[in-house]
């Protein structure tokens, strides 16, 4: 009922181009995706309208900002596969509506890479190569070119002068409001370019990894999908049909994290995993500096 | 407000129609990322790889830092004299003014209706004591004396004569305590010193240099005579020019005069208490010689 058949990319920027100045209507050459990886049935929803007769199922615990107003998107199920839309749902404009920063992106998701990091090259310096204590040959007189060890760098098995010294750690901490910040922002931006779904539970019919495919394909909701739940206990159907496949993941709330959401397509979201992010996210805007660790107890720890 | 701006603004808009964010195409912003630079490699960082040419300076045999090639180096050739010494045996004492406590308790970061006590003041991030670094505690300094407008019972580690005469004037109570080291270290960070399991520890009493500042009225000390309180407070109040408001008749009476007892830390516990965080409960010694010891 709300599919427009627009395509994905080029309408729409040439439209808000056409605006300003006339001539291009094009996106620019290195934006452009070839026609046979844009899926051209996935139309993009527009948001709800505001005299939408469906209920709204969940506002904003938090206060919103007077200057600012919640973000509305609808709320599926899993139930069946064709998508019956349950409800409209309210998203706080501090976590799912912050202005885009690709390069907090890049910088979470190199820190993300790259903290974890332990190097184990290692190579053996002159001192450490097997032998080279005793001198070759005398230094004068036997016409060869002088030598103090045959475990020098010159050598061929000789030691190395510069090479990688042993495991070498690439570990380092971005700052906790960058990081909760990447979080923000690319939620905003699943959640802007369409690629964010809300559902009320995860609770589905059958095991079967094939129901999952098939609902996604018949919505057209994209390759990869990442589920997020706020519990630790998930539905066993959930867990069973999701173990099987690759491109479809399950996972806890507390392990959502940028390269996830980036390496998949589509994020789902429930909505207790809706209210959990919000409540840990949303604190970190008006918190104090830390007096001492945060894995001490605090009285307003969320 | 009928004036509502759209969240996330027209970047939003703009992302609607650009491609899929992905992990590739992701970039740093431009200009943030400088090419380092290769030693030894190319045109411009080979040849003398920027070591410069032959001398001590290529071959990495400079003198050490302060060296002046023989003449008396600065360092040396300055007299010592005593303005750093035993500099860090020096107590220190964290200012804190008026305008910052009244900061503080206009952002509601303290509350006024309760004792004002170190720790109160540290949980509003008023002030950042560093028990280590020979921090004794915070001083209280009269500058914002003429704004103040506060009825507090604080309870300071110094305090000048003009801030105790604005908190008095407001009908408030000023009382300067000793805290040790140890005692400061539990006062500022309770929560991690309550999860070691260790009782608490009781005050020690002020060294000898300290006790005259302490038994003084003047300085409302805690260890001085109450009467003697009194009559500084009337003294003070006819030098600076003000009528001392009568704090009995207050109806905060109960909270303002709440003073600790000189062996005691927190308001409500005692030493030799442990405090069970994650059981909620509280554990008394009950052996006589403990009793004894905390009690003395």
């Amino acid at each position: 009922m709300f599919r427009i058949s627009v395509a994905v990319c080029g309408r729409g920027i040439s439209k808000m181009l056409s605006s300003s100045f006339s001539g291009e209507n094009a996106l620019p050459s290195n934006l452009r995706i070839p026609s046979n990886l844009v899926d051209h049935a996935r139309a993009k929803r527009p948001p709800p309208p505001s005299d939408s007769s469906l209920p709204v199922l969940r506002r904003c615990d938090a206060a919103v900002p007077v200057h600012l107003s919640p973000v509305q998107t609808w709320v599926e199920t899993l139930e069946r596969r064709d998508s019956k839309l349950l409800g409209l749902v309210d998203l706080h404009p501090d976590v799912f509506a912050v202005p885009t920063r690709i390069d907090i992106l890049h910088e979470v998701e190199l820190w993300q890479r790259n903290f974890k990091r332990i190097s184990h090259a290692h190579t053996k310096v002159r001192s450490e190569v097997r032998g080279g204590g005793r001198k070759p040959w005398r230094q004068k007189g036997s016409g060869k070119a002088r030598h103090g060890s045959i475990r020098s760098p010159i050598w061929r098995g000789g030691g190395v002068s510069h090479g990688p010294r042993g495991p070498t750690s690439f570990y380092y901490m971005l700052p906790m409001k960058v990081r909760v910040q990447g979080l923000k922002i690319a939620l905003s931006s699943k959640l802007a370019q369409d690629y964010l779904h809300v559902v009320d539970t995860l609770n589905i019919p059958t095991p079967d990894p094939q129901y999952l495919m098939d609902l996604i394909r018949y919505r057209h909701w994209g390759e990869s999908v990442l589920i997020v739940d706020a519990g630790e206990e998930l539905p066993e159907n959930i867990l069973q049909a999701t173990e099987s496949l690759k491109t479809v993941n399950v996972i806890p709330a507390i392990g959502l994290n940028v390269h996830s959401m980036l390496k998949h397509e589509v994020l789902v979201l429930t909505l207790e995993a809706v209210k959990f992010l919000e409540n840990k996210l949303l604190w970190h805007d008006e918190r104090f500096t830390p007096l001492y660790p945060f894995k001490l107890p605090y009285t307003d720890l969320p | 407000m009928s004036f509502t701006k759209k969240p996330g603004g027209k970047a939003l808009d703009i992302l609607q129609n650009l491609p899929r964010i992905t992990l590739a195409n992701l970039r740093p912003e431009p200009g943030t990322k400088k090419a380092e630079k290769k030693r030894g490699r190319g045109q411009h960082g080979g040849n003398r790889s920027g070591r410069g040419h032959k001398g001590e300076r290529q071959r990495g045999n400079r003198p050490r830092l302060g060296f002046e090639g023989g003449q008396t180096p600065f360092y040396l050739a300055i007299p010592k004299y005593g303005y750093n010494e035993g500099h860090s045996r020096r107590a220190q004492y964290q200012p804190l003014t008026l305008n910052r406590l009244q900061y503080l308790i206009d952002l509601g970061r303290i509350d006024p209706t309760q004792p004002i006590d170190l720790t109160q003041l540290v949980n509003g991030r008023g002030v950042t004591i560093q028990p280590q670094k020979r921090d004794y505690g915070v001083q209280l300094v009269g500058e914002g004396a003429g704004i103040f407008a506060a009825k507090v019972n604080i309870e300071v580690q110094m305090a000048s004569e003009e801030a105790i005469a604005a908190i008095e004037r407001n009908g408030g109570i000023v009382t300067t305590g000793f805290y040790d080291p140890r005692s400061l270290a539990v006062l500022c960070k309770p929560v991690p010193f309550f999860l070691s399991g260790q009782p608490i520890p009781k005050r020690m009493l002020p060294g000898e240099d300290m006790v005259p500042y302490y038994t003084d009225a003047a300085n409302r000390g805690y260890l001085a005579d109450p009467e003697k309180i009194q009559k500084a407070r009337i003294a003070l109040a006819q030098k600076y020019g003000y009528v001392l408001p009568d704090i009995s008749k207050d109806e905060l009476f109960h909270m303002l005069f709440m003073r600790k007892d000189p062996r005691q830390i927190f308001f409500g516990l005692s030493p030799g208490w442990v405090v069970n965080m994650t059981e909620k409960k509280i554990l008394k010694p009950t052996d006589d010689k403990l009793l004894q010891y905390y009690n003395s």
